[in-house]
């Protein structure tokens, strides 16, 4: 029996500047991991994704990632959520996530999306999205105590720890799945 | 360690706006980045020794002059003075920062982009820039101009940066293109270019023209000698360097090379010009002293090209020791007396027992 093999992207939204009408300066651990104001709904996410990738692969592209692509969580108090989509179109989805710049409201705020993680089961995403979010609020709170340097929080969140590689080895990052035996992800 | 060398700056440039770009780059996972100026139109003739305007926001890059505070060698930073006054420290902004605030910003290099039209009239000027900035890039705007960059220009630039949104008028050739790689030159893809935001018909435009162009691009090159940069002009044209790669592999550039292509290759760039600036004539660099004649075993980050220059150094040796005859002959030995007087000078600094590795052997 063949299953149908899917990707999971889990996809921070960050901000680089405050929301119009907001003065003063923040920490900016909190500046780029505002949550997200304004009626973001799955659909609307939808909506954005569907109509970038029609703008950069055109029907060919939107028709390919039609059926298969869903959000599977999303959260605005973290500025994050789970996309889920066939594994041989992902880089499709991956590739219009990172053509846009703002979001997808009527008004949208600039933000840039970055996907933080790859994975071939909703497992390691939901966990890895938690550790995300336990890293931001230690990091959060070392920066309000007024720790002079970045904290280990700070560096292990953004930075994957020392290793500055493991940032892009989220590119291939499918070995952690033990169903995936075959046909490992190829480009494309 | 990931690279950025192309941050988009211009005289107008608020600091405020340009710290934000810095950091944000920084929080991306981006270490060294390079403030770009680019001048377009004529060169200008006009003030002889190049003045840089790029403020040097962080200490330099550890691979250029003045920035070997981390490598921390006494002796080999006093016999590196000599060199060091005569390079590229003068900037005409002062604006530069202690570097212990500078641990939430990248190391920063200052680039200069020059716009290639006609290449008689840039040629003489080049050498100068190059000696004012720590990279120099040419960007050829028709064919015989980027003929001209790739195969024929007196030292090679550092990188050939192509406006890829614009339509090219000319093919990019193979044998061109990797000539201009065996050169030690590197071509530049600068992705934010395509980002260019609106569904007006130049900004679809200038997006197909970029896909095109970074396809013949790869094509040409075979995705060898390419290297990724921003050139974003605020904080919101970065992107994850993840991301990054991905786009590249859905336009052809596996993802492997395109990992390459934001680290290994824009430092073999940044060390290359490091050592191009900092040692005699671009050739000749002291690795390190031996105190007392011993040799001590530390490798460094950076350092890898220099032990393979030092290398090469020792094979010249050796050649003139067998007392061939020859004008070539007479130039390298020129230089190596001037060596030893450098050598000297700092050795004398270093309580006479500083000489440099290649001599103690």
């Amino acid at each position: 029996m063949v299953r149908l093999k899917d990707r999971y992207l889990l996809v921070n939204i960050v901000y680089t500047d405050l929301p119009p009408g907001q003065k003063g300066s923040v920490p900016d651990v909190l500046l780029y991991n505002q949550p997200t104001i304004g009626e973001l709904r799955p659909q609307t996410i939808l909506k954005g994704i569907r109509s970038q990738v029609n703008a950069l692969f055109g029907d060919c592209g939107s028709g390919s990632v039609e059926r298969s692509l869903q959000v599977k969580y999303l959260s605005t108090a973290t500025s994050t959520f789970i996309l889920r989509i066939s594994r041989a179109h992902y880089r499709l989805v991956w590739a219009a996530l990172t053509f846009m710049d703002r979001l997808p409201l009527k008004d949208g705020r600039p933000c840039i999306f970055r996907v933080v993680r790859v994975s071939g089961t909703i497992r390691k995403v939901e966990e890895e999205a938690i550790r995300r979010a336990k890293l931001l609020v230690l990091a959060a709170k070392d920066e309000m105590a007024g720790k002079a340097s970045p904290s280990d929080a700070l560096n292990a969140l953004f930075r994957g720890g020392k290793d500055s590689a493991r940032n892009l080895a989220l590119v291939n990052d499918d070995h952690d799945d033990a169903e995936m035996d075959e046909g490992e992800v190829s480009d494309g | 360690m990931l690279y950025d060398l192309n941050i988009a700056w211009s005289p107008t440039t608020p600091s405020s706006e340009l710290e934000c770009t810095l950091k944000f780059a920084k929080t991306l996972g981006y270490d060294v980045v390079a403030l770009n100026q680019t001048i377009t139109g004529n060169i200008p003739t006009q003030p002889h020794p190049i003045s840089n305007p790029i403020p040097q926001i962080t200490s330099p890059h550890p691979s250029f002059p003045g920035g070997g505070s981390s490598l921390a060698t006494n002796s080999t930073t006093t016999a590196r003075t000599p060199t060091a006054t005569t390079t590229n420290l003068s900037t005409t902004a002062s604006s530069a920062v202690p570097p212990t605030t500078s641990s939430s910003l990248p190391t920063v290099l200052r680039r200069v982009t020059l716009t290639v039209t006609d290449p008689s009239t840039t040629n003489y000027r080049l050498a100068d820039f190059a000696r004012s900035y720590d990279l120099l890039a040419l960007r050829p705007t028709n064919d015989k101009a980027f003929s001209w960059a790739c195969l024929s220009t007196t030292e090679p630039p550092a990188i050939i940066s192509l406006d890829l949104t614009q339509f090219l008028g000319f093919h990019i050739h193979h044998r061109t293109a990797m000539a201009a790689v065996h050169r030690g030159t590197r071509f530049e893809i600068c992705y934010s270019q395509a980002f260019a935001s609106g569904s007006s018909v130049d900004a679809q435009r200038a997006r197909s023209n970029f896909i095109g162009n970074v396809l013949g691009l790869l094509r040409a090159t075979k995705g060898r000698g390419i290297i990724v940069s921003s050139e974003a002009r605020s904080a919101l044209g970065l992107r994850g360097p993840a991301d990054v790669v991905n786009l590249l592999a859905v336009w052809g550039l596996g993802p492997e090379k395109g990992t390459e292509a934001l680290g290994t290759g824009p430092r073999a760039v940044v060390v290359n010009e490091g050592v191009k600036r900092r040692g005699f004539r671009g050739v000749v660099d002291i690795v390190q002293t031996a105190p007392g004649g011993k040799v001590r075993n530390e490798e460094e980050e950076g350092k890898e090209g220099e032990t393979k220059l030092s290398k090469k150094q020792k094979k010249l040796q050796q050649k003139q020791q067998q007392g061939q005859k020859g004008q070539q002959q007479q130039g390298q030995g020129q230089g190596q007396g001037q060596k030893r007087k450098n050598g000297e000078g700092g050795g004398g600094g270093a309580d006479g027992g500083g000489q440099q590795k290649k001599q103690a052997k």
